[in-house]
């Protein structure tokens, strides 16, 4: 099932009744979501990606634009008809169900054709449970299950009735750091087994980008950018976006063009043809820098970090607008710890250039 | 010459713990005296009430009594039992507390679902007037409600004992506050399960209410059990007296030459309703009464 | 989070209370606040066109000037003075004991919150035997067959007996009687409001003392009286509150008397003032009465959240 949104736009009036200032949570979203695909709505917090989950599920009603199911306009359809399947941040399990009752809930609450005998719902339930592996819980109450089968009978429940779309709100949040990356695996696993149409939320964009066949950053509102993760990662279409992908995160400097030359201060670092002369914000990848005596980058280095596979190499640089420098080095590259400098060449794929103002990327 | 004073505080030091643990012995055996009198004098009325209401009234005259019955006599309780007409008692203040109690907790249940989930306008400023009325004393109610009920006909009526009591603002506000804890992700949940309002309030946040609710209706019912002053201004008739203003009617002298192992026969039996519903629900009442103040 | 675009919703979840507050709890505000002024009204009698009234203070001062009045206005306030601080101190010094021992905490809980689930009515006639006198003792040479439990308990003890509650008793007995009764029946909830309390308190302040050597009376007036005095003044409030509004208890014991048999009436309280009015028509009067009383819990409740505001510690 495809998802369309249209002109998509949520205001929430202001809290203070003098004043104005309503909040545009989301502003004119337009994205089809191809069928049967995983989608990450990746941002910082206050971005509009939990609101556009919201208004998917229809917990949330938009203001402006439509929503489509497939060709269904599902925009005034209340969130009991949509027959969508929603993961809570905090899972959501009535606690005073046992996990069987949880995962039939949906069921029992489906009217007129939809209806099944008992024994229907409970073999769909217990596929369900199969699907996410915890046919043996059954009988236990939420409170006595871990964080991470909690989210597995959340997901459980959110799949038994087969729903159209499966919305997951930054479902890996609460879970520790190894069962986050054991969870985002299955949850691959499980969206490729079903073949439902997945929307997830979060912030971290190293799980968006890990299973994502799409993502979708977001800022205050305002789509930035849509599309494969890594084409995005290549290809930032703004500085935010390039700031935001990537962990350690990318290098800005302060640069200009001049004669489609690169300078960062008076040395010429990149030859950019086709790039006016101007003032430009320069970003540049930490893996962008190569080690070179002879490179024209020339920083303090300040510290070696060594990460067994490869080193990174904290330096300074007066053009830098970040206080520090992250380069990513291969570890064969040895570095004198002692030098007082170190001089890089960069990689052209890996540095991108801003307009100063309207932070748009510059081609070149 | 220093090394000497510190032996001595030392010594000085066990001293005072040995000092304090006799002190502490001590003041811990006093505490415990008093409330094991304390715990006399307050179980004292409920054990006069049960061996007078074993004597014979020629053995409860005898002075200095006697603190055990020398013959028991169970006869008194028949004699009570009809003389205060308490089979008919009880069963009027059954049928009007089970059927107060049920629709008392329904519509505590929706009021206190409509102020904790849904939006309407004026809300907030709804219910801070209902707990305003809360100060009110309720004789001031009960003024108009009198003039009230004769002008329904409803004298002399089951009617008249049920109704005008079915809300209870405190109530209300006891399950509201209960309904708040709950995660609004709940809800959310729900209603993507396919849950409306209605359903989502019975299939989930009763449930997880339940243990206030029966706080509700224990309180409730001895309320019905415990009433006086409505049923004695609007009832006249026998058949819709209940518990108390039986007992009262029954024995309307408590001083002079009064048969009391009968009369204590009968408060017995009125009173062991109470205490069966203290021993199997006592956690339940403290927990509602912890938060009330007020009595049944 | 969600919009309710159907506020009428809401209303229909509403609307068996609000219909019923409305009858019952609205409209007697207005009536009654209304009848209170309106000299010589009886919503009970009147018929046709001839309700003459007029709207003034008639209906308070009449009541005010009374002598029953006056007399219930000292008993529910006696009451008050009497019972409050006592069943307050008595309850805050067995919650403290009781938050001091470990074995045996459980069932002594228990026992002394027994007295809260009893019918006020029916115990009122255990304590009336207790202490009633059976025999002769109007006359001069009295006939006694029975002094009553109490009564031989102080015979016992050497003293010499009360009449209590018997016809020719004097109001100091009778008091006595009643404040004893409800005491008795104020500890539990005080108890366990104030233990509640007291095991919300921080166990560190008592270490913190233990540290400092601080005797134990010591620890009680300077720790936790200070640190439980929100449940204390909570409890004083609803005491006072409890005590003006004083009635079935006196049933209780002395029957719809309201006082000895030689003396009718005597132990009468505000709330048993309002509805003989009632019964005896006079609405304007028992509005007037109501509204006094409302007054004074009113401003006793005020009074005490000033106070409390000076005093409660934290």
């Amino acid at each position: 099932m495809k998802i369309v949104l249209k002109n998509l736009t949520k205001v929430f009036p202001s809290r203070n009744k003098k004043s104005n200032d309503e909040v545009i949570a989301v502003n004119n979203f337009d994205f089809e979501i191809p069928d049967g695909k995983l989608i990450g709505l990746l941002g910082p917090s206050g971005c509009g990606k939990s609101t556009t989950l919201y208004m998917i599920s229809g917990l949330q009603k938009p203001t402006g634009g439509q929503i489509f199911f497939g060709d269904d306009d599902v925009t005034q359809l209340s969130t009991e008809k949509r027959g969508i399947g929603l993961v809570f941040q905090n899972y959501a399990l009535y606690p005073h169900m046992t996990v069987k009752q949880n995962i039939l809930f949906p069921l029992q609450n489906l009217k007129g054709a939809d209806k099944m005998p008992k024994e229907k719902m409970l073999e769909q339930a217990y596929h369900a449970a199969k699907l996410v592996q915890i046919e043996d819980l059954m009988e236990r109450k939420p409170s006595e299950l871990s964080g991470g089968q909690q989210q597995r009978v959340a997901i459980a429940r959110a799949l038994v009735k087969m729903p159209r779309v499966l919305l997951l709100d930054e479902p890996l949040s609460n879970l520790d750091a190894r069962l986050r990356l054991q969870t985002r695996e299955e949850i691959r696993r499980i969206q490729k087994e079903t073949g439902i149409t997945t929307v997830f939320v979060t912030h971290d964009q190293e799980e968006a980008m890990s299973i994502s066949d799409m993502i979708v950053v977001m800022k205050l509102g305002v789509v930035q950018q849509i599309g494969e993760p890594q084409s995005v990662y290549d290809s930032p279409a703004n500085l935010f976006v390039a700031k935001f992908l990537g962990t350690p995160p990318i290098n800005v400097f302060e640069g200009e063009v001049k004669n489609e030359t690169l300078y960062i201060g008076d040395e010429a670092v990149l030859s950019v043809p086709g790039v006016a002369s101007q003032p430009v914000t320069v970003g540049i990848r930490p893996e962008g820098f190569q080690l070179d005596p002879m490179g024209p980058l020339k920083c303090r280095l300040s510290n070696v970090e060594v990460m067994g596979r490869d080193v990174s190499i904290v330096s300074k640089h007066e053009n830098s607008l970040n206080p520090i420098i992250r380069s990513i080095i291969n570890a064969d590259h040895k570095v004198d710890i002692a030098s007082e400098f170190v001089s890089y060449s960069l990689k052209p794929n890996k540095v991108f250039l801003f307009h100063k103002e309207t932070e748009d990327r510059i081609f070149f | 010459m220093p090394e000497q004073m510190k032996v001595m505080n030392e010594k000085d030091m066990h001293k005072t713990t040995a000092h304090q643990k006799v002190f502490r012995i001590l003041g811990q055996g006093g505490i415990y005296l008093f409330l094991m009198v304390m715990a006399l004098i307050v179980l004292f009325p409920f054990y006069w009430m049960i061996i007078s209401s074993l004597k014979s009234l020629a053995e409860y005259r005898l002075s200095p009594p006697t603190f055990f019955p020398m013959h028991i006599l169970i006869s008194n309780y028949a004699e009570a039992f009809t003389t205060a007409n308490l089979g008919r008692l009880f069963l009027n203040t059954l049928y009007v507390g089970v059927v107060s109690t049920l629709l008392s907790l329904v519509i505590t249940i929706l009021t206190a679902f409509a102020f904790a989930r849904l939006e309407f306008k004026g809300k907030e400023l709804l219910f801070a007037a209902l707990l305003a009325t809360m100060m009110i004393p309720g004789e001031l109610f009960t003024i108009t409600n009198y003039s009230t009920v004769i002008s329904f006909g409803w004298l002399n009526t089951y009617t008249v004992l049920i109704v005008p009591f079915l809300v209870s603002i405190f109530y209300i506000y006891l399950l509201r506050q209960n309904f708040l804890q709950i995660p609004n992700e709940l809800y959310l949940a729900a209603k993507v399960d396919g849950t409306g309002d209605f359903k989502y309030l019975w299939k989930v946040m009763v449930p997880l209410s339940l243990p206030t609710l029966i706080s509700i209706t224990i309180l409730k019912m001895m309320g019905a059990w415990n009433s006086y002053i409505w049923p004695r201004l609007v009832t006249r008739a026998d058949e819709y007296e209940l518990i108390t203003n039986g007992l009262r009617n029954a024995f309307t002298d408590t001083t002079g030459d009064v048969n009391y192992p009968v009369q204590m026969a009968a408060v017995t039996l009125v009173s062991i309703p109470l205490f069966l519903v203290f021993v199997f629900l006592r956690k339940y009442i403290m927990s509602g009464v912890s938060r009330s103040g007020i009595k049944g | 989070m969600v919009e309710s675009k159907q506020q009428w919703k809401a209303w229909l979840y509403l609307a068996p209370a609000i219909v019923l507050l409305l009858v019952f709890t609205v409209w007697p505000i207005i009536n009654t606040v209304g009848m209170a002024f309106m000299e010589g009204y009886s919503g009970l009698t009147k018929a046709g066109g001839e309700a003459t009234f007029k709207i003034g203070l008639g209906n308070f001062i009449h009541v005010v000037g009374h002598p029953d009045f006056q007399q219930a206005m000292k008993n529910t306030i006696l009451l008050c003075l009497f019972t409050v601080p006592l069943s307050t101190i008595l309850a805050l010094l067995i919650a403290v004991a009781l938050n001091a021992i470990k074995p045996l905490r459980k069932a002594l809980q228990t026992i002394f919150f027994l007295p809260y689930v009893t019918n006020s009515i029916a115990i009122g006639m255990v304590f009336a035997a207790m202490f009633n006198v059976i025999g002769s003792i109007g006359t001069r040479r009295p006939m006694i067959i029975s002094y009553g439990v109490v009564n031989d308990l102080i015979r016992a003890f050497g003293g010499n007996w009360i009449n209590w509650i018997n016809a020719g008793s004097e109001y100091w007995a009778n008091m006595v009687v009643m404040v004893i009764y409800i005491v008795w029946n104020a500890l539990p909830f005080k108890i366990l409001v104030l233990l509640g309390g007291l095991q919300s308190i921080n166990k560190q302040y008592y270490d913190a003392a233990k540290v400092d050597s601080t005797p134990r009376w010591r620890v009680l007036t300077r720790i936790t009286v200070p640190l439980l005095s929100p449940m204390i003044a909570y409890v004083v409030i609803t005491g006072f509150i409890g005590g003006f509004k004083e009635y079935t208890s006196i049933v209780g014991i002395f029957g719809e008397n309201m006082g000895p048999a030689h003396d009718a009436g005597r132990l009468n309280t505000m709330v048993g003032l309002i509805y003989d009015s009632l019964e005896m028509d006079n609405q304007g009067g028992a509005s007037a009465a109501a509204l006094i009383l409302f007054g004074i819990i009113l401003i006793v409740t005020l009074i005490n959240l000033q106070v409390s505001k000076k005093r409660v510690h934290y």
